[in-house]
């Protein structure tokens, strides 16, 4: 225990100290988690508000399918991702193994159910009355379509918080795709995963409180949006 | 036009004329909403034909005229999550006006429903009323044809009824073909130049408030909205 301890305090000097190497890690996870979700977030809610409103067969199948998505484990996504990604697979001569690419690509997949099933949950409980409105004072389809999201636009915040909260603490597919490469694709759980495997605590912890940190936060931020979307 | 595989509406003609306003009664689910959303071009019915201008169009070439020519109100206006100027505004951005016209336009349209105090606040904390109001501007403010209430006077106080009353008068006088679906005696009685029922489908004229008129236009699979 006393151990543990000391190496905690070891940990948040460690921090304090800015060293570039645990820095780089905090840096590359934000890098490739913010470009996956800033890919995902915009073809997500367009692919939701098109679930929501269409009249379309197989509606209700695309939906539920998303729903069920969501619950595929993210070493599994990884696993996906790893043999479509490897050389004998179909895009193995692009060479993206073990890049950043890959593990924004497993990010994207790991995120875009999550992200569409929560967005279209919103623009359902939008009401029909807000783009019926839109369109007869004038609106076009589209402009009403951008009214309708900007209305649930803190449902739809919400969602991807908790997308981005998904994936940047996911290890399975990060550590598959990515490989864990120091200062290219060792972000902060795989480099947590492999310090304590070496029994290096003190840099595992750091990174731990990072993470925790970095959690709460945006559960909080989460439980924010979604209570300001329900005031109206 | 059916719905939910039952004929709802079969009704010959359905005129919208300027500078009246004509009052549409009927049982509750007699159709009412769904005649006054197939004339705002919200509402799409199975055969439609639309006399504008002189011609003739269909539902695909005519649901433009319809919508640029009618303004549909909810029965509890629906108020965008924004201050009470933006939702005035609203109809006017979409259609391109520039930031300085639209304020001076909005500003007039405040003025005019008697809002102009809480042009800073948003919508969604004004009163039943006061939304009322704000969605007859945010209408009359794009200078419609025609403005179809949706039973406006629901739930409403005598006051507040009092003052939507008196922006409708002002907007008939102003030229606007109006229609109300309304239960509301005193719609009936204060503004009505018409009276319409909407029963089993048909329309009936009804006069001064007497019993239907029994001479009903005649039935036909289609309808004309002028």
């Amino acid at each position: 225990m006393g151990e543990i301890l000391r190496a905690t305090g070891d940990a948040l000097i460690l921090l304090l100290s800015g060293q570039p190497e645990l820095w780089d890690i905090i840096g590359i996870s934000f890098s490739v988690s913010l470009r996956a979700i800033l890919i995902s977030a915009p073809l997500a809610i367009l692919a939701a508000f098109f679930l929501a409103v269409g009249r379309f067969p197989g509606r209700r199948v695309l939906i539920s399918t998303f729903n069920s998505l969501m619950a595929v484990p993210a070493v599994v996504v990884g696993l996906t991702v790893y043999l479509l990604l490897s050389r004998s697979g179909p895009m193995g001569d692009l060479e993206l193994l073990f890049t950043q690419s890959a593990m924004i690509i497993g990010q994207i997949v790991l995120a875009f159910p999550l992200l569409v099933a929560m967005c279209h949950a919103a623009l359902q409980a939008a009401e029909r009355d807000a783009w019926e409105t839109a369109i007869t004072l004038g609106a076009h389809p589209w402009q009403a379509m951008f009214t309708v999201m900007y209305e649930v636009r803190f449902a739809l915040l919400a969602a991807v918080i908790a997308g981005f909260a998904r994936i940047i603490a996911e290890v399975g597919c990060s550590m598959m795709v990515g490989g864990n490469i120091l200062g290219v694709t060792r972000n902060i759980p795989t480099a947590i995963a492999l310090e304590t495997s070496k029994g290096e605590f003190v840099q595992g912890i750091a990174l731990g409180i990072v993470l925790l940190f970095l959690a709460l936060f945006l559960n909080f931020a989460l439980s924010f949006m979604q209570g300001k979307g329900e005031l109206s | 036009m059916h719905m939910a595989g039952r004929p709802l509406l079969d009704i010959a003609r359905f005129e919208l004329p300027a500078a009246s306003c004509t009052v549409l009664s009927g049982r509750n689910g007699a159709g009412k909403t769904t005649l006054l959303k197939i004339a705002a071009g919200l509402l799409r019915p199975d055969a439609l034909r639309i006399r504008s201008d002189g011609a003739i169009l269909d539902w695909a070439a005519g649901r433009s005229v319809l919508r640029t020519h009618s303004i549909y109100m909810h029965q509890h206006a629906y108020m965008f999550d924004r201050d009470v100027s933006a939702n005035v505004a609203y109809g006017l951005r979409r259609a391109g006006v520039s930031a300085s016209e639209c304020a001076k336009a909005v500003r007039t349209a405040l003025e005019w429903a008697g809002l102009d105090h809480l042009a800073a606040r948003n919508a969604r904390h004004l009163s039943g009323g006061e939304r009322q109001r704000l969605a007859l501007a945010r209408a009359r403010v794009l200078s419609p044809e025609v403005l179809l209430l949706d039973e406006p006077t629901t739930n409403m106080d005598e006051e507040a009824t009092g003052q939507s009353l008196f922006l409708i008068r002002r907007m008939v006088s102003e030229g606007m073909g109006i229609v109300v679906a309304s239960h509301d005696r005193r719609i009936v009685g204060q503004l009505a130049d018409r009276h319409l029922n909407l029963a089993d489908g048909a329309l009936h004229e009804v006069d001064g408030g007497a019993r239907p008129d029994a001479d009903a236009p005649a039935y036909a699979s289609g309808g004309e909205v002028l």
